[in-house]
């Protein structure tokens, strides 16, 4: 597997603001991989880095193996989609010929259009002015522009936070067919079931530092509490540790004489883990 | 530089279906053609009078136009959207000038008949057409990349409207107050003043007013492609 996105020791500052200190992110290519972090934390000026709309102060950042400066070039931009948190959609036009104007900027032909509208199920409302259509549908529509060209790698900067439940389960379906066609993925989220759902790796960004990262189940492993907790018919509530002989005892005591109404895993959601890691919360 | 015609055709087929269907701005268009018209009827022009039609298209469709346009693509984000695609900086600013290029020529052609006006050296004029339309796309530019919205870009490009176009009418008070003629050297100016040179047939006069146009064009056109790069990047 190649690495497709190599961040070492990448700072940036906005005049006395210190927006990314001493970032270390690699992701390598097939993986989806989840920023997790609060407003504020870092995550689009990441992306903005590695789009680059914006130079690090300094460090390396590296992207399909070349520098940051290659990646202003547009035989690089053809390589990556990028969905933003705004739409950057022409309202006054319809989304046929919004996207229309990106299959010529990308060189594509239509037919590419209609296999991205049908990725974002909006081929039925091709037609519609983008200045009549809600919010969660410029979304899609947005993400149907960034997809467009098939890109080996796909920027998404809150992918889903206008969607409702149903169209988030179908964005969902269809980033990992796009992921097992090959595709790497960074997003970035406050969302953590959609972390959790998506991502191979994540890695919790807090004011500006990547404090932890690794695969969800790593990090529930790193940081899970070895205690179970039962929930007794008449309404006790029991935390014992796992693994220990007294525990078990107590356990087909409370079995035998059917007692037993819930048992807890306690497992840590990534929500939690945040906060233990972080100290601070992701909303 | 990077630069494609596919792209370019692309941006400015995109922005002729944005003008046409936005009418605060395409109704515009109708404004020196009235002036012109109004003009018409006066009967004999001198051409301070003749030019102002000519100088107000500049002023209100060129550079109006082209400030409003990438004002609002700033507002909405989509200037940014755009510059992730493989569309280069080159191929974003020729598209976006050429629309206004080609309505400019139309508006200042159809003025021109209105007027029935024919320039004394139809060469030296059609060169120095091309050029303030060339600066004053520049200063649209300008003025689209200094404002957030389409709001701000109509207050904006007041001044701009003002100065180049009232400007030659200054010169009507140099007698009195010299200083005035500094007005002289403005883009507007030199267009009068090349067509009293035509008419005289003064060539040295009638280069040194196409300089004087070339070199407001090429710092003006300068000034805003360095400054379109700096306005992009969120440093």
């Amino acid at each position: 597997m190649s690495v497709t996105i190599k961040m070492e020791n990448v700072k940036k500052s906005f005049s006395r603001f210190e927006a990314l200190r001493n970032v270390d992110l690699e992701i390598q290519s097939g993986e989806i991989l989840g920023l997790l972090g609060p407003s504020g934390a870092g995550k689009s000026t990441i992306i903005k880095i590695l789009t680059g709309q914006l130079d690090p102060s300094s460090g390396t950042v590296m992207i399909f193996g070349e520098s940051s400066e290659q990646v202003k070039q547009s035989k690089t931009r053809k390589r990556f989609g990028v969905l933003t948190d705004n739409s950057g959609l022409y309202k006054r036009l319809t989304i046929e010929e919004n996207l229309k104007m990106y299959c010529d900027l990308y060189d594509l032909p239509v037919s590419a259009m209609d296999e991205a509208l049908e990725f974002v199920n909006l081929v039925s409302s091709k037609k519609k002015k983008v200045s009549e259509l809600s919010r969660g549908m410029m979304q899609r529509v947005t993400l149907a522009r960034a997809i467009l060209h098939k890109p080996e790698l796909l920027f998404l900067d809150e992918p889903t936070s206008a969607l409702d439940p149903v169209n988030t389960h179908h964005i969902h379906e269809g980033l990992r067919k796009l992921n097992a066609k090959g595709t790497t993925i960074l997003l970035t989220t406050h969302d953590m079931y959609e972390a959790e759902a998506l991502c191979h790796r994540v890695a919790f960004l807090h004011e500006g530092e990547i404090r932890e990262s690794g695969s969800p189940k790593e990090l529930k492993d790193a940081y899970r509490n070895d205690v179970i907790e039962v929930e007794l018919t008449c309404g006790e509530s029991h935390e014992l540790p796992v693994n220990q002989v007294a525990t078990m005892d107590k356990m087909r005591e409370w079995a035998a004489a059917q007692r037993i109404r819930r048992i807890h895993s306690n497992e840590p959601t990534l929500g939690d883990l945040f906060m233990r890691v972080t100290g601070g919360e992701l909303s | 530089m990077n630069v494609s015609v596919k792209r370019i055709q692309a941006i400015f087929v995109k922005d002729y279906k944005e003008f046409y269907r936005n009418y605060a701005i395409s109704t515009m268009v109708l404004m020196p053609l009235a002036l012109a018209f109004i003009y018409s009827m006066t009967g004999n022009m001198d051409l301070q009078s003749l030019f102002m039609p000519i100088n107000l298209t500049f002023a209100m469709i060129t550079a109006f136009i082209q400030s409003c346009l990438i004002a609002e693509e700033k507002e909405h984000n989509t200037l940014r959207s755009l510059l992730l695609s493989p569309a280069s900086i080159a191929d974003v600013l020729i598209g976006k000038s050429a629309l206004v290029f080609v309505i400019t020529v139309i508006v200042l052609g159809m003025c021109m008949w209105i007027l029935e006006f024919s320039p004394a050296n139809l060469a030296a004029m059609g060169v120095a057409l091309v050029l303030s339309t060339l600066f004053y796309l520049a200063m649209g530019l300008i003025v689209g990349l200094y404002t957030k919205t389409v709001m701000e870009a109509s207050v904006g490009i007041l001044p701009v409207m003002i100065v180049f176009s009232f400007g030659p009418l200054v010169l009507l008070f140099a007698d009195r107050y010299p200083v005035l003629e500094v007005f002289q050297w403005l883009p507007s100016a030199q267009l009068i003043l090349l067509e009293q040179y035509s008419v005289t047939g003064a060539t040295s006069d009638i280069i040194v007013s196409l300089v004087v146009l070339a070199v407001w064009a090429v710092v003006a056109v300068s000034v805003s492609a360095i400054l379109f790069k700096k306005r992009m990047s969120d440093e």
